[in-house]
């Protein structure tokens, strides 16, 4: 079974991009939350997630990426998000968790803010 | 007129993907729009994993029934297990999350499946819990009946 979630990864300069797409739900948030927790435990200490390709998220999703901001301050890593999309947005503030993360328009200035 | 599948899964939760992939193709057979599936794809998700995590606590394998309804008017996803009584709706909103507060995330699931339906329904009926989701939405069900 395709996990409808991808999970690409790349680095410019200092900064470590994770790239997403698909949808991120509770068969596959576990998954997400793993990925975020060796690369911040590797000793990545600027990470950039981005949502752009990210056709929907769940709670399950928001968990992932709450334990990961958690894992990263407690890492002295910056851990941001960027390129919150339509459905994607609508959903971050139907939860209510817009404020909760830092969240940039776009991975250029994500990238910039971080490198 | 209206279309109906019944689907049913095991109490793990990569088995909601065959909940998730059949409202897809439902969806396109039937031309419901593209935003109201995902809105009932995440209420989906939200709904059946509170029942993986929350119905039953002897750690077996139990049965969850899911069926999917498309009306000329709307979608209807009709969720059942024999689990323990649970009204989802009675799972208190969340508290506004505090700039650099960390809101603790249980809630919120069952917050944003108020906002993505129509109408969520609950009833305890012959020892099953029967949730309902319904969203409203044209669709072609009534042109493009599946059997």
């Amino acid at each position: 079974m395709n996990s409808a979630l991808n999970i690409g990864q790349s680095h410019d300069g200092g900064v470590c991009i994770v790239t997403l797409s698909g949808r991120i739900d509770s068969t596959n948030a576990n998954d997400l939350m793993s990925q975020l927790t060796k690369l911040i435990l590797a000793g990545e200490k600027s990470i950039v997630v981005d949502l752009g390709a990210v056709l929907y998220l769940t709670s399950a999703a928001f968990r992932a990426l709450l334990v990961a901001t958690d894992e990263a301050e407690r890492n002295a890593a910056k851990f941001v998000l960027c390129s919150l999309g339509g459905h994607v947005r609508e959903l971050f503030e139907m939860g209510g968790l817009l404020e909760v993360f830092t969240v940039h328009p776009s991975r250029a200035e994500a990238v910039a803010r971080l490198g | 007129m209206s279309s109906s599948v019944d689907i049913v899964i095991h109490n793990e939760l990569s088995e909601i993907a065959l909940v998730r992939d059949a409202l897809d193709q439902l969806g396109s057979e039937l031309e419901v729009p593209a935003q109201a599936i995902v809105q009932l794809q995440v209420a989906l998700d939200e709904i059946v994993s509170n029942v993986i995590k929350y119905s039953w606590v002897d750690g077996g394998k139990h049965d969850i029934l899911v069926r999917i309804t498309v009306e000329d008017d709307g979608v209807a996803l009709d969720i059942f297990d024999d689990g323990e009584p649970f009204d989802p709706r009675g799972v208190p909103e969340p508290l506004p999350s505090l700039a650099g507060m960390r809101p603790e995330p249980g809630g919120v699931g069952i917050h944003m499946v108020r906002k993505l339906v129509d109408d969520f329904a609950y009833r305890r009926i012959d020892a099953r819990n029967h949730t309902t989701l319904t969203k409203k939405c044209a669709t072609g069900a009534l042109t493009r009946r599946i059997d």
